[in-house]
């Protein structure tokens, strides 16, 4: 080890230390999730592979479903199962920055940032941003790979732009929401063996099929899942064109939950610093 | 920074749960460490040393009592207080999937350092803490000793005039022990005043000038080392024979002075009458028929200050 002296600690000049800009802070923490994603695309093959797997099954197996009563006018199945495709894969994405988040508890970076003058949201939303970010391109990635399949988005460049950042809001609010699962219980194994549960209020959307065409429970359950209703506003913007009514309710659904969820998630993290 | 002292704490409290199940981590800790010292504070685990530090370094929120650091409140300023403080933790907490450049560059940004100096320094402290060629690797591929180096050089990067380091050496070998040691003096003769926690007696010695030791939550000595051991007294005589005859060997020790507490398989004796008895303790057990397999004669430790304090020897202490 070499001996460095000491400059002038950074001051203002009065003696007192200068406050570091929010901005720099979370724009550096995002900078570092998203190449944590990079650097590991072991993480996030899966959420890529698997949707579009659900959706050539859906397009095989359920084709002539597209005839049922309740069921929209489309030109293909692989037309109304995009939505669902994009929803799945980005909630399977999501979960890679809690997971991320989790880690960086356990081994002790957490606690670096903690210790640092980083604002707590900042720390919070930096982790997300490698997922939401991953989010978006999802969406992107989707729609570029199903289209030599025979896909049409009726929504033209502006609906895939607004599937794009419903995409990106989506992962941000799922995220969060395993953040504060992460932040809660400190563990990795915790947070992806809570997935299924996300994946659970999938299956009870319409992601699927339409609602149109359910009965009962599953029907209730699927009308006042919110998912439904994002789900809804990615498949208007597919089957029927750009309409301010589908772009809303792909936006502002999942902006929704993401003001809730972060909430959560930073009530948590002041709960674990009080209590922990 | 005020003209504060760096480090003060008044009837520091943290406690878990609550009625009969509740846990006292901290209870009632006082502490005031001076501008440009290294306090050494020691315990066993489980004692309060990390969660004394976590609640000054604004990780914990305590129950009780009062924290000031660098001049400022942990609970109502905390944010001045991390502006101000540079910490290692217990774990080097770093993230294997960067490099220790970009660690020192995210560091750097989130102490507010300009732009333009984000290079520099990185380079400066890389070079510092001797890890220059290590700098764009990612840390999943250091060594533990690099590990530590580097979060040193971590908590270095805004120049905090208060450093806690938790444990820094545990788990390193011994010559990436006395390295670390001689950046920490290096770093307190440049003016860092340095919290120092450590269950490794030599390491309090050879770097603290003076030290708490804490127990189930209390501080039960705090002072100059050399001060403690002289307050100790007496040496200890470790004495190991055969189980079989260890109550009657008791019985003949007391006669040379206090039982102390010794390592497992061996019995301490504090010696009144100083070394010179050690040949008439051998003569007694020998004319009793106790076959002395080992003799130890130890003078005063900051282990016999802590046995002493605690009635129990300090775990994984190696001095």
């Amino acid at each position: 080890m070499s001996t460095l002296v000491h400059d002038t600690p950074r001051t203002n000049g009065t003696g007192d230390r200068l406050q570091p800009s929010n901005v720099a802070q979370t724009w550096a923490m995002s900078k570092r999730s998203v190449l944590a994603l990079w650097r590991q695309p072991s993480l996030v093959i899966p959420s890529l592979i698997f949707p579009l797997f659900f959706a050539a099954l859906g397009t095989s197996s359920f084709s002539r479903a597209t005839s049922l009563d309740g069921f929209p006018a489309v030109d293909s199945y692989l037309d109304f199962a995009l939505a669902g495709a994009v929803v799945q894969g980005v909630l399977f994405g999501s979960t890679v920055g809690a997971t991320a988040l989790a880690t960086d508890i356990e081994n002790g970076f957490f606690d670096r940032l903690l210790t640092s003058p980083a604002t707590r949201s900042g720390i919070i939303i930096g982790r997300m941003a490698g997922g939401m970010v991953y989010g978006g391109l999802q969406t992107i990635f989707f729609i570029l790979v199903l289209l030599p399949f025979g896909l049409s988005v009726k929504g033209g460049v502006g609906g895939v732009l607004t599937m794009a950042v419903g995409g990106t809001i989506l992962a941000l609010a799922i995220g969060a929401l395993m953040c504060a699962m992460a932040i809660k219980t400190g563990s990795s194994e915790a947070v992806q063996g809570a997935f299924p549960l996300v994946f659970i209020a999938l299956f009870f959307s319409s992601a699927f099929f339409p609602r149109e065409t359910m009965s009962g429970v599953y029907a209730t359950l699927a009308d006042i899942n919110p998912i439904s209703h994002l789900v809804e506003g990615f498949r208007d913007l597919t089957i029927e064109g750009f309409t301010v009514s589908a772009a809303v309710r792909a936006v502002a659904i999942p902006a929704l939950l993401a003001v809730l969820t972060v909430t959560i998630s930073l009530r948590t993290l002041k709960a674990r610093l009080g209590a922990s | 920074m005020s003209n504060e002292l760096p480090i003060v704490a008044e009837g520091l409290q943290r406690h878990f749960g609550s009625g009969d199940d509740v846990v006292k981590a901290v209870d009632g800790v006082d502490l005031r460490i001076e501008q440009g010292e290294i306090f050494g504070f020691l315990g066993p685990n489980g004692a309060g040393k990390s969660t004394t530090v976590r609640m000054l370094t604004t990780l914990l929120r305590p129950t009780g009592g009062v924290g000031r650091v660098a001049g400022f409140d942990v609970v109502t300023q905390a944010n001045d207080v991390r502006r101000n403080i540079g910490v290692a933790l217990q774990d080097a907490a770093i993230d294997p999937l960067m490099t220790g450049t970009e660690l020192l560059r995210l560091q750097a940004v989130l102490y507010g350092l300009p732009k333009a100096q984000h290079a520099t320094k990185a380079g400066e402290l890389l070079e510092r803490v001797g890890l220059t060629a290590a700098g764009d690797r990612r840390v999943g591929t250091y060594s533990g000793g690099m590990r530590r180096r580097l979060d040193l050089a971590l908590s270095l990067i805004h120049e905090p005039s208060v450093l806690f380091l938790d444990e820094p050496t545990t788990g390193l070998d011994p010559m990436s022990r006395i390295s670390l040691w001689e950046e920490i003096r290096r770093l307190n003769h440049d003016g860092t005043t340095v919290m120092l926690t450590t269950q490794y007696l030599e390491e309090a010695d050879q770097l603290a000038e003076r030290i708490a030791i804490i127990d189930n939550g209390v501080i039960v000595r705090k002072g100059r080392p050399a001060e403690l051991k002289a307050e100790v007294g007496s040496p200890t005589l470790f004495v190991s024979v055969d189980p079989s005859a260890a109550d009657q060997a008791k019985g003949l020790l007391i006669e040379f002075g206090d039982l102390r507490p010794s390592p497992e398989g061996t019995l301490g004796v504090g010696l009144t009458d100083g070394p010179g008895a050690v040949s008439n303790v051998v003569r007694t057990l020998d004319e009793a028929g106790i076959t002395v397999k080992n003799l130890e004669l130890r003078e005063p430790s900051l282990d016999d200050v802590f046995a002493e304090a605690t009635g129990h020897r300090l775990e994984g202490a190696d001095a």
